[in-house]
């Protein structure tokens, strides 16, 4: 096996380009294809760098992957006020066939982050997914939307990052850097995790959730990870995300799982 | 329909980027506006912050090219034995190849935030193509009159004798007063000669400042304490945004921050469409 990927493959795709992605083509003939759903907002931002690497581990392990951004997100059109939860989820659906197309592999492993996580499991079934991998999954929308609005507030009062005050106006219709429509809140807010059809493994760095929480509506497997990641963390806003240990752990389940 | 393509290029095809053309055909000669990483952030910027300007500046009429330095975001390395500094150069020359190649433009103007600065000052240097260049946040250095405005409200203050009390009772930190956000600034003698390099060349240089490095930079008079009379040269302009942060994480500072940008440019480098009588 070669000790270096193929070179990426940016890509534009869907109605009009609208969309962009980067496509790791396997290598050698694909054994199987990974579809990479971003979290949304800053989470995005901050995973960039580990889903980069995430593609290029599953390339050496004869996997093609997709890294796409939603629209109104990242590199993709739209404004980022236009990010919708339907849109978000068609779109996974969309680049799903694209790297069908591509790789000309039928059989798909879905992996999502926070609310890639959420996105991948709500486009399951018409992405066609044949597996589900989450890593901190968001499962109860309003439980996030308390938590974003609650950062938000805190953030705007933060006297580290402003010289000077700012009001609840300035911060307003915002989450972390990043404008928000009033749909995708409510959109949002009226979301949890349901079952999934499909067999769905859980990558689990964050405290053990109460009982009642959705995770136990989801029927998967979960894998505990060492390593826990800090995504309420302020201070932390704009830090990389970084997980050896994760990157390890999504190869061995792949690997497992061929 | 977009008008932005992504694109692999560079000397060794390493480098990712997404061109952004204006809605009418940009005639050859056009300038162009290529945007440099912000610290390690990929192309997108803080907050999608170059994606956000780059289209603004799209619809005024401006190509653009947002794009990832050797080894960030998506673009790989080169694996050329090369200095940072030469890397960055070689970096931004291709990157205005490709703007050539694209839009038709051939000179440009550098953005960058913070080590971006650093790299758009590095390359503006050498490269004959660099027509302007915007530094947000970039070289400040402290002067006798920003301590005198840093520390003598802190002098008349309690709460803060205290807590510098405090600090003196724990251990020292590391203190390298020649570093900026983890940024190495080179001796202020040395940027002094290498901008007025810039606008002997006639380039048109655009420092904006933000609050959020008000530990380092405080009033708008500081530039002219820093830059002497560097500070007064026509090609020289200088705006403190003090609301705003270091990486303009409210709506309402990244709307202020392109409006001046905008204004700065259609004065500057202004595109037919403005500089036409309506």
């Amino acid at each position: 096996m070669n000790a270096r990927p193929s070179p990426t493959q940016p890509c534009q795709f869907g109605t009009g380009g609208d969309l962009f992605g980067i496509y790791h083509a396997a290598t050698g003939h694909p054994k199987r294809a990974v579809l990479l759903c971003p979290p949304l907002g800053q989470e995005m931002v901050r995973s960039h760098r580990i889903y980069r690497q995430l593609g290029d581990a599953l390339a050496l392990q004869g996997c093609a992957v997709l890294r796409f951004d939603y629209y109104g997100s990242g590199d993709s059109a739209g404004a980022s006020n236009q990010l919708d939860w339907t849109r978000c989820v068609s779109d996974a659906v969309t680049a799903a066939a694209e790297l069908r197309r591509r790789s000309g592999c039928d059989r798909l492993l879905g992996f999502g982050a926070r609310l890639g996580g959420a996105i991948a499991l709500e486009s399951a079934d018409d992405a066609g997914f044949a597996e589900l991998l989450l890593w901190d999954p968001i499962l109860d929308g309003s439980a996030h939307v308390a938590r974003l609005d609650a950062m938000q507030d805190a953030l705007w009062r933060d006297g580290d990052r402003f010289s000077q005050p700012r009001t609840a106006a300035d911060a307003a219709n915002q989450w972390l850097g990043f404008p928000i429509g009033p749909a995708l809140k409510r959109q949002l807010g009226h979301w949890r995790a349901g079952p999934a059809k499909v067999p769905v493994a859980l990558l689990d760095s964050q405290p053990p959730a109460p009982p009642g929480q959705p995770a136990g509506a989801l029927d998967a497997t979960i894998r505990r990870l060492q390593t826990a990641i800090a995504w309420d963390d302020l201070e932390r806003l704009e830090h990389a995300v970084l997980s050896p240990e994760l990157i390890r752990a999504v190869v061995d389940h792949v690997r497992g799982s061929a | 329909m977009t008008t932005e393509r992504a694109c692999r290029f560079g000397r060794a095809q390493h480098l990712i980027g997404i061109i952004g053309l204006p809605p009418a055909p940009a005639e050859e000669g056009r300038v162009g506006i290529v945007v440099l990483n912000a610290g390690m952030v990929h192309r997108v910027g803080p907050f999608r912050l170059h994606v956000e300007l780059t289209r603004r500046l799209n619809a005024c009429g401006y190509p653009s090219l947002r794009f990832d330095l050797s080894s960030i975001g998506d673009s790989g390395a080169s694996n050329e034995p090369r200095s940072h500094e030469e890397q960055v150069r070689s970096d931004v020359a291709d990157a205005i190849n490709l703007l050539r190649q694209h839009a038709g433009c051939t000179r440009v103007i550098l953005l960058g935030l913070c080590s971006g600065a650093q790299n758009a000052h590095v390359a503006a240097c050498t490269e004959s193509r660099v027509a302007g260049a915007i530094f947000l946040d970039g070289y400040a250095f402290r002067t006798f009159g920003f301590r005198i405005r840093h520390y003598l409200p802190r002098l008349l203050n309690a709460a803060r004798w205290r807590r510098f009390l405090d600090r003196r009772m724990s251990p020292p930190e590391d203190d390298d007063s020649n570093i900026r956000f983890g940024v190495h600034y080179p001796p202020l003698s040395q940027v002094r000669r290498e901008l007025a390099g810039m606008l002997e060349r006639g380039l048109k240089l655009y420092f904006i400042y933000s609050g959020g490095i008000s530990g380092h930079y405080n009033h708008p008079r500081q530039f002219r304490e820093c830059y002497g009379r560097l500070a007064a040269h026509p090609g020289a302009s200088t705006r403190l945004l003090k609301q705003a942060d270091h990486t303009y994480v409210l709506e309402t500072d990244r709307q202020l921050l392109f409006d001046t940008i905008e204004t700065w440019l259609a004065g500057n480098f202004p595109t037919p469409a403005r500089s036409s009588p309506p």
